[in-house]
């Protein structure tokens, strides 16, 4: 029978993955235990503060939001085996050009200025990504490193934006003027930041889904990243799934700083979008690069933030040891050794 | 401001600001000539520069400080690349793990032991410098090369004894050869994990001092002091070609923009941003044009 | 006798786990003091796994070796080093950016003050033994710079350093252009005359005869003959390596050829550092309903020759013709487009992927067929797959991944998705490599039945038999050229066959008779002098 293959295969994978969990998790109880005088209620606070009121929770969705964009754009350029490094400068990028837009427009735009600043973000990120795939086909360039490299100029670039010419004086923080109030998006669930962009998250995950496993595309990018040998053979262009996957990636990068802009920001701050290209890195892994996955993915890493700022508010630990969690989460979830070992403990049992 | 007085302290800095960038791509020279990606030089520097002012400061001892930092790093290089050879992870993911660990625990940490989540300053001797006259005869670049700390000076030792290492040992010509090609040295009974293994815990020791320069100089640790050096590096060991002196090369052009760009107000009409970006758009236009380079040859 | 012996293989079988292959059965094997010993046999005959179990890179399931009269216990090329034995492989262990002296000393290398690698003691050591076995070549170059016949040179240089007495070269002269050829066998005379002893694997008869005093042949994981090569002449060895003729159960109709769907004209293939061409001048025509099978050991120019027509390389020179028009530039994309259908011999990594399902392995080739208006109507791929399951016999769901089916399975899926495109010509690499004798005969009937259907099938296989019983014409590639082209009516004897695919006859330079006991069948040197060659 061949079912149980696919199911088995399915298993090994949740269990490394709940293994991997578990132990972040025990590494996490751990910690507080050593660092906090008042365990108990850290515990309390981390894994359950969440969830308490609507401010946290709501909160806590909205963070993922931005994740679930970069997720995303990350997942589809690993399905297709291309590396894009570069999502935290896109991120950036988009942002900035989104706002320009939107400052730009006068009021009477109405509902055209909104969905004009997101392409134009959505446009940047894809544009930078881009170039590292165009130099990646044309000359075997490695697109790991040059899209670094891009995005790392670009930040700073950005960076002498907001610190100069577009700096709002009139405002104590490195920013950009706010942008208009019809540009804010609206929120769903006050009195918590979240907003209607949750809905485009999920439409976004639904329809990145679509594309990977329902379109041409889709097919032909994943068959390029498994093999591109019989991709090749099979008569597949996969010089064009070099570009085309990073084009992707980019866009979701830039569409995840306008959404950002307009759904909590409202304003281009210098560095707000920190760890959000890094982060989407994090919840692709986690998520197996399944566009469906990266919703969960993202609620989970977004969840292990919040825990550790209600831990950090009614307790007496720092905010920082989410990231030695999420370090942990890291180090294992691609350690192959985990799966190869569950594998040969299910071989040996009768 | 004259252009005169302007360009000496110019340079002179920059050959100050350039040592944690040519210390720890030497290190990170020796993880990617074993053939791995490390991108974890951020995270090691960060961690030896915490560790390094924390020891210094609870002995009061510059030496057991830098001595302790190092070895603070070493062991983090040491899970590092446990995690990725032993446990078969993905090494760049686990580098990105191994910057945010870092990150993560140096601020845990001095939130924990000194209750402050900022700036922590230390009561501590400062670095001394070196006025060595050998070197001041030197003409024209003479006074360039005095009155600097004596980890700069260490730095430059260190870059001497890896070009030995690497060109003039069998370590080196071994570690060479598993970049270039892990199943010929295999085949020949050697073990190519181990010399990708010593690559990682060089980079370690290596990026401990290039830490230790940034806070010891300050006798402070700032959170998150590093602020992209790491990254800096691993551009400069492509900058430079993977070579011990197009390091040196590479480091000084990034350490020179850093300078550049601390004097630019008011003095450059070039905004100080710019200048930093500048040494990454040259690392990425030079990695294409090698690429065209590299691929009209092959199809000749 | 085991006075004069210097190596003895006892009762050594080795079976591979994975797929359940006897490569050695109870082999016995025996080497001589001071002698050249020829082991040949046809690819699979188990040659390159006893050398490997000699060399410590296998472990034999159970045998004895002895080096002069005692056992040895050989569990890594450390031991074999140890021991005296080296190996020359078949692709080089070198690495190019290197010097010459630093590839040979490379982990043995002499120190200076404990710490510091000394270069000068590691080129005069390097250049002591090039001296002493009388070769002529600066250890200073870098390899790179190097031709295909020096880095061999580089490699037993490596042995000899290592002070090897028994020398294994496994195919050496692959690679090698005659001239080359030439000096490596006054190398190894040389070194027999100093007291070495050497193995040499080979499927090149004439070779076996030049250069060997002994010679062994393995078929099918067993030894069939050990003879001294003074007393047996080619013919023989040839026919010790084919054995008998298996008759396939299946009648082939006469053959009832159309028009000429595609043809190579005199293609030429080049590649960068190879000295000879690796297709040198094919001529090829393949008819309508017709079965052209090309013959061959493999090395000789049967994976180019797939590569080329399969649109996965370009050739240096000549055309590619369909249906009189022009393909030759034409990549795999457009071939595909035109409506090539290919089987390739590789079927892990380029016939299929291994990680995806059944069902989408089945339509690479035919998916735009399957959309509607950019989306793919996920019941007709289901409905397509499954009809082509039941056609062609392949059990099991076709959602799962394809990795998770047997070898015959997997090959099943690629042929029903090649012959499910309307083409009207096909190429097999291979086809049966591997496979169970039920799925063998599977692919058989189908190919028949495609050519019943008249559609021109090109048939490239190392399987004699199969190509005997299939082929309605024959060709024979031998180092990279047309060597024969002969009909098939009236069956072609395997000893003929194998005659040709071993070079002792080759209709392309006129009447050629085989060699019994003279020099090499070089006759004059196709390649010519080599320009400027250092050594």
């Amino acid at each position: 029978m061949k079912r149980p293959h696919r199911a088995d295969a399915l298993l090994t994978g949740a269990l490394g993955l709940l293994i991997t969990l578990g132990i972040s998790f025990l590494i996490a109880v751990i910690l507080i235990f050593l660092l906090s005088k008042q365990p108990l209620t850290t515990i309390y606070y981390f894994f359950v503060g969440p969830f308490t009121n609507r401010y946290y929770f709501g909160n806590m969705l909205n963070t993922a939001i931005p994740l679930v964009f970069t997720g995303l754009g990350i997942a589809v350029a690993f399905k297709s085996s291309v590396f894009n490094l570069g999502g935290e400068g896109q991120v950036y990028s988009g942002a900035l050009v989104a706002t320009v837009i939107l400052l730009a427009l006068p009021q009477s735009s109405g509902y055209l200025g909104g969905p004009a600043a997101l392409a134009a973000a959505l446009a940047t990120g894809a544009v930078l990504a881009g170039m590292s795939g165009f130099f990646k086909m044309k000359w075997g360039t490695d697109e790991l490193i040059s899209s670094f490299l891009i995005s790392s100029a670009v930040i700073f670039i950005v960076n002498y934006f907001i610190t100069g010419p577009l700096d709002d004086p009139s405002n104590s923080m490195l920013a950009t003027r706010a942008v208009d109030k019809q540009y804010h998006f609206l929120g769903i669930f006050p009195p918590s930041k979240l907003d209607i962009s949750a809905i485009f998250a999920m439409l976004a995950g639904v329809l990145v889904f679509f594309l990977m496993y329902y379109t041409h595309w889709g097919y032909e990018m994943r068959m390029c990243g498994l093999n591109r040998e019989f991709s090749r053979y099979g008569g597949i262009n996969v010089s064009t799934y070099v570009v085309l996957p990073m084009i992707i990636s980019g866009a979701l990068h830039g569409l995840a700083g306008g959404i950002a802009i307009m759904g909590t920001y409202h304003m281009a701050v210098k560095e707000f979008s920190y760890g959000m290209g890094w982060n989407g890195i994090a919840v692709a892994l986690i998520a197996k690069n399944n566009p469906l996955g990266v919703l969960p993915a993202a609620v989970f890493f977004a969840y292990l933030d919040a825990g550790a700022k209600a831990a950090m508010l009614h307790s007496d630990v720092t905010f920082e040891i989410a990231a030695i969690v999420q370090s942990v989460i890291f180090y294992l979830i691609t350690a192959q050794a985990i799966y190869s070992f569950l594998r040969r403990r299910k071989r040996s049992r009768p | 401001m004259n252009e005169q007085s302007f360009t000496f302290p110019l340079l002179h800095n920059a050959i100050g600001i350039m040592t944690p960038f040519l210390l720890a791509a030497t290190g990170g020279l020796f993880t990617e000539l074993a053939g791995m990606l490390n991108i974890a030089l951020e995270g090691l520097m960060l961690i030896g520069a915490f560790f390094s002012v924390v020891f210094a400061g609870l002995t009061g001892s510059l030496v057991l400080g830098i001595l302790l930092g190092v070895v603070s790093a070493v062991l983090a290089a040491a899970l590092f690349a446990g995690v990725s050879l032993n446990l078969k992870a993905n090494v760049f993911i686990s580098g990105l793990a191994t910057n945010l660990l870092a990150s993560g625990l140096t601020i845990v940490l001095a939130f924990q032991l000194f209750g402050n989540k900022g700036v922590v300053r230390f009561e501590i001797p400062k670095l001394p410098s070196l006025m060595i006259p050998a070197l001041a005869r030197i003409p024209i670049l003479g006074d360039l090369l005095i009155g600097h700390n004596i980890l700069v000076y260490f730095s430059w030792l260190l870059v001497v004894l890896a070009a030995l290492a690497i060109y003039r040992t069998p370590f080196g010509l071994r570690i060479r050869g598993t970049g270039l090609n892990a199943a010929t040295i295999a085949s020949l009974g050697l073990k190519p994990r181990r010399y990708q293994m010593a690559g990682i815990l060089i980079s370690g020791f290596t990026c401990g001092l290039a830490g230790a320069v940034l806070t010891l100089k300050l006798s402070a640790f700032v959170p998150n002091i590093t602020s992209g050096r790491g990254w800096i590096a691993l551009v400069a060991i492509y900058l430079g070609n993977k070579t011990p002196w197009g390091i040196v090369i590479a480091s000084f052009i990034f350490g020179f923009a850093e300078s550049l760009s601390n004097f630019a107000q008011g003095a450059i009409n070039i905004p100080a941003d710019f200048i930093l970006a500048f040494p990454y758009l040259i690392t990425v236009l030079a990695m294409i044009v090698y690429s065209i380079w590299r691929h009209y040859r092959a199809r000749a | 006798m085991s006075s004069g012996l210097y190596l003895q293989m006892r009762g050594i079988t080795k079976t591979y786990p994975e797929n359940d292959v006897l490569a050695n059965d109870e082999v016995d094997f025996e080497v001589r003091e001071n002698e050249i010993h020829a082991v040949v046999g046809e690819n699979g005959a188990g040659k390159t796994t006893l050398m490997k179990i000699l060399y410590g890179l296998e472990q034999p399931d159970s045998g004895r070796i002895l080096l002069k009269g005692e056992e040895v216990r050989i569990h890594s090329p450390l031991d074999a080093n140890r021991l005296g034995i080296g190996m020359v492989h078949q692709h080089f262990r070198l690495i190019p950016e290197f010097t010459i002296a630093e590839n040979v000393v490379l982990g043995i290398e002499p120190r200076r003050r404990g710490i510091f690698f000394d270069r000068e003691r590691a080129v005069c050591g390097v250049e002591e033994v090039i001296r002493r076995y009388g070769f002529s070549i600066d250890p200073r170059l870098p390899v790179s710079r190097l031709t295909v016949g020096q880095m061999q040179l580089v490699e037993i240089i490596k042995i000899l350093y290592r002070e090897a007495e028994l020398l294994i070269l496994d195919e050496p002269t692959s690679v090698l252009t005659e001239q080359q050829i030439h000096k490596l066998f006054g190398t190894l005379e040389n070194l027999r005359s100093i007291g070495k002893t050497v193995v040499i694997i080979t499927h090149k008869l004439g070779e076996v005869k030049a250069i060997s005093q002994r010679v062994t042949v393995m078929r099918k994981g067993e030894v069939v003959a050990v003879r001294d090569t003074a007393e047996v002449d080619e013919r023989e060895l040839s026919r010790l390596m084919v054995g008998k003729s298996v008759t396939f159960q299946f009648e082939r109709e006469a053959v009832n050829k159309g028009r000429v769907v595609l043809e190579l004209r005199d293609v030429v293939l080049r590649q960068k550092g190879q000295d000879r061409p690796l297709l040198d001048h094919v001529n090829l025509k393949v008819h309508a309903g017709e079965i052209v099978g090309v013959a061959g050991v493999s090395g000789n120019g049967l994976a180019e020759l797939e590569d080329v027509v399969g649109g996965l390389r370009r050739v240096s020179q000549g055309r590619l013709l369909h249906d009189g028009r022009n393909i030759t530039d034409l990549s795999a994309v457009q071939l595909r487009e035109r409506g090539l259908a290919y089987v390739p011999a590789d079927r892990l990594q380029r016939g299929s992927s291994l990680q995806s399902s059944v069902m989408e392995n089945m339509i690479i080739s035919s998916h735009h067929d399957f959309l509607q208006g950019g989306f793919f109507r996920r019941r007709a791929v289901e409905e397509f797959a499954e009809t082509l399951s039941s056609s062609f016999s392949i059990d099991g769901d076709p959602r799962v991944p394809i990795g998770t089916l047997s070898g015959g399975n997997i090959q099943k899926v690629i042929l029903a998705r090649e012959l499910a495109s309307q083409s009207d010509f096909i190429i097999f690499s291979e086809p049966t490599w591997g496979l169970d004798i039920a799925s063998a005969e599977f692919i058989y009937a189908k190919i028949l039945e495609i050519r019943r259907r008249g559609i021109a099938v090109l048939l490239i296989s190392s399987n004699l038999d199969e190509i005997l019983a299939l082929s309605d014409t024959l060709v024979v590639l031998y180092r990279g050229k047309v060597v024969a082209s002969l009909s098939n009516e009236r069956k072609l004897s395997k000893e003929l066959v194998g005659e040709y695919m071993m070079g002792l006859r080759d209709d392309s330079r006129g009447a050629a008779a085989p060699s019994d006991n003279g020099p090499t069948e070089t006759g004059p040197s196709e390649s010519g002098p080599s320009p400027g060659e250092a050594s």
